[in-house]
């Protein structure tokens, strides 16, 4: 009974993606579409959720009355290639089993939630088929027994995160935040592939439990390396110190997307990888110490802009990245034990206040909250705060305006010697349009031209190429064709002509006489 | 054990029939041509279900004493390097034939020296006597003669004249290289296989000799750089449904003849493989170069047919497996690419009468069958992945890596010239403004729809599933491998 149960733990990440899948092949065919198709929209979605959260419990269950939680759980090899072997493996351990559940938990109560919510919203199907997506990933990444599992459902995670942020994709604001979200995250991503790619060539696993055991094999540099990789992806998701702008522009989803994402799972995940990594982190002191650092700025910077925070969506976000910022403080202490804990309350609690925060305004009888006197007498702290430190623009002009004008140089190198060696037009010559194109190919008819068709090349290969093949067209008429073909022909044919002539001549009856005559003084 | 005998006779049959036709039955003469075309293509392509492509013995062997007193055998059989050419051969011939309906004058004597083609070819794929390889190789002149001269181009006197000058010099030297084996072959035998196995204790001076006369003969058939000049003469003289054959099939019998010749002389092989290697980067550049240079669209696939088969020959000369492979792969290749491309453009000529590549533009919009089946021929010619192409030049790139290494470079140049010749052509067919005197291009339709279909099917089979064909000519070119490195 126990061993059947573990080997359906694939189930769990798989059934709410079977909801998206089930809800977006509805809606492509049309069955469930418009109001009509809510209900069937949303029982698959809750659906998904329950049959994840019911083969948990099981599992939870059992681990209760055994006294022990199963551990890994091995399916097949997805690639083998040498000595690396990356499989659909699932670790099954406490954390494990304890996140999940949590997540699966919040998230069943969030989809019941966001029926009612998104009742008669435009998107409500593309919403459920995405947030069954999201629920799918996380509960994928908790169980994960690998490194690239863990990886791709955190792609997952920040692929159905940028889709939720940009849900009203008709205005340019959340498209623009959603964009920002996305970009930023991928910072993160880099880093968990450095630290994947550097476990697998020190370690040549990417199992969790051989990369942790094997962490005593590393020295303080190379584990610091590869905890650093992923601290960094955990720091990004988490929305910690160098990363936190990126979370405040997540707020442009529906309410209920925010409560899971940024209130409750999607924040906490990086404080997951940061507990599953806890051995690894153990033997890197520097990012200990890097851990507690960027836990304390995020809380300064949360604690500061919460104060002149005036909506309540966002003091919410800047107050749960202080208590994310204290548990990676937590961690960065070596108190993983506490962070866990914290985390699951935390989660339970701030879920609950994003999911009623509109609610909350409604009964809202004072005027806003008003940052504390001595915050209003300091203006430079006011002004960073309502800033959020500057961060954005920082980050713009140290990332992103670099990024586009080295873009703008490669466009100009490109224009200037690259397309003009090659033979294309340069910039100013580009063709905007096809209507564009085609007055000019009518305008300049000599393009269409026959000699230049055939015979011209563009660029410096078309030159080049032009050259050979005329030097080697020469060469063929010439001597292959005329000298050859030709040449055979004329040759022959006058031949031909001289044997003609001596066969008249030799049909004259004195020139016959001459020739039989030669013929009997040679045998003779 | 009598099926080749039958698909040899069938055309032969076919064209007796066709010429003796009571004159009030004339109307059924095409369809007795294509019954006899089309019954040899279904008994070619039934071969398969008998051929057992794990061996590499000769096959489905029919034997004969003819003229005992050259110890002249009319044997038949086919093997992993001939099963591939016959159905090629066979399904080209069919085509050229559905193709033909262009033909309004002397149709019965067309039909009868198509035929008479056919067994000439298919006899060349299937002897395994050197004597009856000479006489089929012959053979196929005659009526390819008459057909330039008759039913070709402005120019076709001069074109079939000059055709049957080069390949008669040619055969010539072959004549006289297979005289000379058979001088020096203690067994006194034209049979091929006994012969290569007497030639083996030839002294490595004399293979190299009798090697350079069969090099010259096959040379000029397929064409070798500089003994081309014969074809891009004939080629855009000759009818279209002869221009099918000759580059989907004629050049083939002469890449044939190079492979059996290899087998015949391993040592002549080894010591001259790098004036092969030499002359077929030349040809392929060449080739490619010069078709890059012709406005003619029937021009451009001719020299491109040079460039192409130089790429066959770099896979025989490189003496790998591998190299082998793509040698016969790109002969299969070339054939159905090359042989669709001049059943388009045959068409397309019939339709506006004009080669001209300018006089075209946007036929995408006007005739979209068209546009698609000739992309997919040039795609198969620049070697796309998905295409048949692809298969043949990865093969020879492998095997003329492996021999020459860096050199290699050369043949991935050529296929690059390729591309292109084939993207300009392309640009030039289909794309631009529409022009009023090509708004009324009638498109593809029936017959000749599902002529291009068959090629264009083949090509993208051989393409996407490659492994039935190559398991055809594997252990054939296995054997030829280790007989050219001197293990067998």
């Amino acid at each position: 009974m126990g061993e059947t149960l573990q080997r359906l733990c694939w189930l769990i990440p798989l059934a709410p993606w079977l909801a998206a899948l089930w809800i977006g092949v509805g809606y492509g065919v049309g069955r469930s579409r418009g109001e009509a198709g809510e209900k069937t929209t949303a029982r698959a979605a809750l659906g998904g959720m329950g049959a994840s959260l019911l083969l948990l419990l099981a599992l939870d269950l059992q681990a209760w009355m055994t006294g022990a939680p199963p551990g890994e759980v091995d399916f097949h090899a997805w690639l083998e290639s040498g000595p690396l072997r990356i499989g659909f493996t699932f670790t099954l351990d406490r954390l494990a089993l304890a996140m999940a559940t949590l997540s699966a938990t919040i998230s069943l109560l969030t989809t019941r939630f966001s029926v009612h919510y998104l009742h008669r919203e435009e998107g409500f199907q593309r919403f459920f088929a995405i947030l069954s997506l999201f629920n799918g990933a996380l509960l994928l990444l908790f169980l994960s027994g690998n490194a690239v599992l863990a990886f791709a459902a955190w792609e997952v995670m920040g692929v159905s995160s940028w889709l939720l942020i940009g849900y009203a994709f008709d205005r340019p604001v959340a498209t623009t935040n959603a964009v920002r979200a996305f970009v930023a995250n991928r910072f993160g991503d880099a880093g968990f592939l450095v630290g994947v790619a550097l476990s697998v060539h020190w370690l040549g696993t990417v199992e969790w439990k051989a990369l942790l055991s094997s962490a005593e094999r590393l020295d303080t540099m190379q584990s610091g390396l590869i905890a650093g990789g992923l601290l960094l992806a955990a720091l990004a998701k988490s929305g910690q110190f160098p990363f936190a702008a990126w979370i405040a522009r997540a707020l442009e989803g529906p309410t209920p997307s925010s409560a899971i994402f940024y209130g409750s799972m999607m924040v906490h995940a990086g404080v997951f990888l940061t507990l599953r990594l806890e051995p690894l982190i153990l033997h890197a002191p520097l990012m200990m110490a890097l851990l507690f650092l960027m836990g304390g700025l995020t809380v300064g910077y949360a604690l500061v802009c919460g104060w002149v925070q005036s909506d309540v969506k966002s003091l919410l976000l800047f107050s749960t990245q202080l208590q994310v910022g204290l548990m990676f403080m937590a961690c960065g202490l070596g108190w993983f034990e506490l962070a866990g804990w914290h985390l699951a309350l935390h989660a339970l609690w701030r879920s609950w206040q994003f999911l009623t925060s509109p609610e909350f305004m409604h009964g809202m009888v004072r005027p806003a909250w008003k940052p504390p006197g001595w915050v209003q007498g300091q203006t430079r702290l006011h002004a960073a705060a309502l800033q959020r430190f500057w961060l954005e623009p920082m980050a713009d002009a140290l990332l992103v305006r670099p990024t586009e004008s080295l873009g703008r140089d490669a466009q100009s190198f490109d224009d200037r010697l690259v397309n003009r060696m090659v033979g294309l037009p340069g910039t100013a010559g580009a063709v905007a349009s096809l209507a564009d194109w085609e007055e000019r190919t009518e305008g300049g008819e000599e393009s269409w031209d026959v000699s230049a068709a055939a015979a011209g090349g563009r660029g410096v290969m078309g030159r080049l190429l032009e050259r050979i093949s005329h030097a080697l067209h020469w060469f063929e008429e010439r001597l292959v064709l005329r000298g050859g073909g030709e040449g055979l022909l004329s040759a022959l044919h006058r031949v031909g002509v001289y044997f003609l002539l001596a066969d008249r001549l030799l049909s004259r009856p004195r020139y016959l006489m001459v020739f039989i005559a030669v013929t009997f003084i040679v045998i003779l | 054990m009598h099926q080749l005998p039958i698909l040899l006779f069938l055309p032969l049959l076919g064209a007796l029939g066709v010429a003796f036709l009571p004159a009030r039955w004339w109307t059924f003469v095409r369809p007795l041509a294509l019954t006899a075309s089309g019954g040899a293509l279904l008994l070619a392509w039934s071969l398969l279900r008998e051929f057992d492509g794990a061996s590499a013995s000769l096959q489905l062997v029919a034997h004969s004493v003819w003229r005992a007193t050259i110890s002249g055998h009319f044997a038949l059989g086919v093997d992993g390097f001939s099963l591939p050419m016959v159905l090629l051969g066979s399904l080209l011939c069919f085509v050229a034939m559905l193709a033909s309906a262009g033909i309004k004058e002397r149709v019965r004597s067309y039909h009868v020296l198509m035929l008479l083609l056919e067994a000439g070819m298919l006899g060349v794929f299937l002897a395994q006597d050197w004597t009856l390889f000479y006489i089929f190789w012959e053979l196929t002149l005659i009526p390819l003669f008459f057909l330039i001269e008759r039913w070709g181009g402005a120019n076709r006197h001069h074109a079939a004249l000059n055709f049957v000058l080069y390949t008669m010099g040619g055969s010539v030297f072959l004549l006289i290289s297979l005289l000379l084996a058979f001088d020096a072959a203690p067994s006194g035998t034209f049979a091929m296989e006994e012969m290569a196995v007497a030639l083996k204790t030839l002294p490595v001076k004399s293979q190299v000799l009798i090697f350079l006369g069969f090099l010259i003969g096959f040379g000029v058939k397929m064409p070798i750089f500089p003994l081309h000049g014969w074809l891009p003469l004939a080629h855009v003289e000759a009818p279209s449904p002869v221009s099918i054959l000759l580059s989907g099939v004629l050049l083939k019998m002469g890449s044939y003849g190079l492979i059996r010749a290899a087998a015949l002389l391993p040592g002549a092989v080894a010591a001259l493989q790098g004036l092969l290697a030499a002359l077929a980067f030349i040809s392929l550049l060449y080739g490619g170069l010069l078709a890059w240079r012709q406005t003619d669209l029937k021009r451009m696939i001719a020299y491109s047919s040079i460039s192409h088969m130089g790429v066959v020959l770099a896979g025989i000369a490189s003496l790998t497996a591998a190299g082998l492979t793509g040698a016969v792969m790109q002969m299969v290749a070339h054939g159905l690419a090359a042989g669709s491309l001049f059943l388009l453009i045959g068409l397309l000529y019939h339709r506006t009468h004009t080669r001209e590549v300018s006089d075209y533009s946007s036929l995408t919009e006007v005739a979209p069958r068209f546009a698609f089946f000739t992309i997919l021929a040039f795609a198969a010619g620049v070697g796309m992945p998905g295409t048949a192409g692809f298969i043949a030049e990865l093969h020879a790139l492998v095997g003329g890596f492996q021999r020459w290494h860096g050199w290699a470079v050369l043949l991935s140049l050529g296929m690059l010239v390729g591309a292109a010749y084939s993207l300009r052509t392309i640009a030039r067919l289909f794309t631009g403004p529409t022009r009023p005197e090509m708004r009324s291009i009638p498109d593809l339709r029936g017959v000749e729809l599902a002529a291009a279909a068959a090629l264009g099917a083949a090509i993208a089979a051989l393409g996407v599933v490659p492994a039935p064909a190559l398991g055809l000519i594997a252990a054939s070119v296995e054997r030829l491998t280790l007989t050219l490195s001197g293990h067998l």
